[in-house]
């Protein structure tokens, strides 16, 4: 095996990933190449870099917190510490409710206007009020007054005519008017 | 505390589906308490902050909940929420601008570093140093190196789930981990120019 070809080979080798047909003739090669045994070498040491940690502390009482979350159609999308595009989507959305809103609100203040405006007009031609019995009395009675007045005062102008001329001494009746 | 339901014989994954689709909250804790401790191992190389942490597990959970009728049983019922949960944090990291789309051809063009030999944690590190120099040294790579080098080293993932899992090819998978490790390399010795002297 060539060294070119071996030093392609090693990453696979270490991550396991040859089949025993390949890593056979590497394994061999390393055995009898000490710059490609170093290169195995120097990959096996960035490898010591990855061991595992301690594990991270899961907090109490999480796997219930989550299905009952779950289960009460919570999506989880967005976590709160991640809010921060969230929270201008958010303000967009409100912004756009907010202007939706006021949009709806002046074409219904519209509308209504519209509505009492035309409530407020007639319906006809007819300009009449109201007829009732207690009105047409009224009017009955009006006319009533009306004719006794118009009778009296004729009758005062006849009687004015056929009294005799008075002199300039004649006093003048008391309570008439002149 | 809530009471936890391991205590029971355990049924498999299979039958758990089965009962959660046909509306057992408590089949669906149990799956839950199943797989959690995995599940937030796995995003914790991807935030340290224990609140994000928690809200990427409990966003996994519930998606995989949401979308258990489409769980093709093809696969196994964790391979399938492992799928979720990598795309639910990719998705965070992209909400969060951590992950340019566009620089990943332009990153799988970079050449790999010069090939130095790789430090090797020394002898007298504790575990969790080295985990926190990991870490450390993980987060300052690029989002598509960081997931493929935790799907092998940490999850241990044959190449050809990994390909599955990021819908990518297997030759993709190989060359991205090779130019993963070498950044890593790189940027370790960059970090803590102390360790390319003990190899």
């Amino acid at each position: 095996m060539e060294c070119q070809n071996a030093r392609s080979l090693i990453p696979s080798y270490l991550d396991g990933e040859l089949t025993q047909a390949q890593a056979g003739p590497l394994r061999q090669h390393l055995l009898d190449c000490q710059p490609c045994r170093g290169s195995a070498q120097d990959g096996k040491n960035l490898k010591r870099w990855f061991a595992a940690s301690e594990p991270v502390a899961v907090p109490a009482g999480f796997a219930a917190r989550v299905a009952r979350r779950a289960l009460q159609g919570d999506t989880g999308e967005f976590p709160p510490s991640l809010a921060a595009p969230r929270a201008e989507e958010e303000r967009g959305r409100m912004l756009r409710f907010v202007l939706t809103c006021t949009a709806a609100a002046a074409a219904l203040l519209f509308v209504l206007s519209l509505g009492m405006r035309q409530l407020a007009l007639p319906h006809s031609d007819r300009m009449l009020a109201d007829s009732s019995p207690q009105l047409s009395r009224a009017i009955q009675e009006l006319d009533r007054l009306n004719a006794a007045e118009r009778k009296q005062k004729r009758a005062e102008l006849d009687a004015v005519k056929t009294k005799p001329k008075a002199g300039p001494d004649a006093p003048l009746e008391s309570g008439k008017k002149p | 505390m809530q009471p936890r339901l391991m205590e029971r014989e355990a049924p498999d994954d299979t039958c758990l589906v089965d009962e959660v689709l046909g509306g057992s909250q408590a089949s669906f804790q149990l799956l839950v308490e199943r797989y959690e401790q995995r599940i937030f191992n796995l995003i914790r190389h991807y935030t340290r902050n224990p609140v994000e942490i928690e809200d990427l597990a409990q966003e996994t959970f519930l998606k995989a909940f949401r979308r258990l009728a489409s769980f093709q049983r093809q696969s196994s019922f964790y391979t399938w929420l492992y799928r979720i949960a990598v795309n639910t944090i990719l998705d965070s990291l992209k909400r969060r601008g951590r992950s340019p789309v566009q620089a990943v051809e332009d990153l799988e063009a970079v050449p790999a570093a010069p090939s130095a030999a790789s430090p090797s944690p020394s002898a007298t590190l504790e575990r969790e140093e080295i985990a926190r120099i990991t870490q450390e040294v993980l987060e300052g790579l690029p989002e598509i190196f960081r997931t493929v080098l935790v799907l092998r080293e940490y999850e241990d993932m044959a190449y050809q789930d990994i390909a599955d899992l990021l819908g990518i090819s297997i030759g993709t998978v190989e060359s991205r981990l090779f130019r993963a490790r070498a950044r890593f390399k790189e940027r370790l010795l960059q970090k803590h120019p102390e360790f390319g002297n003990e190899s």
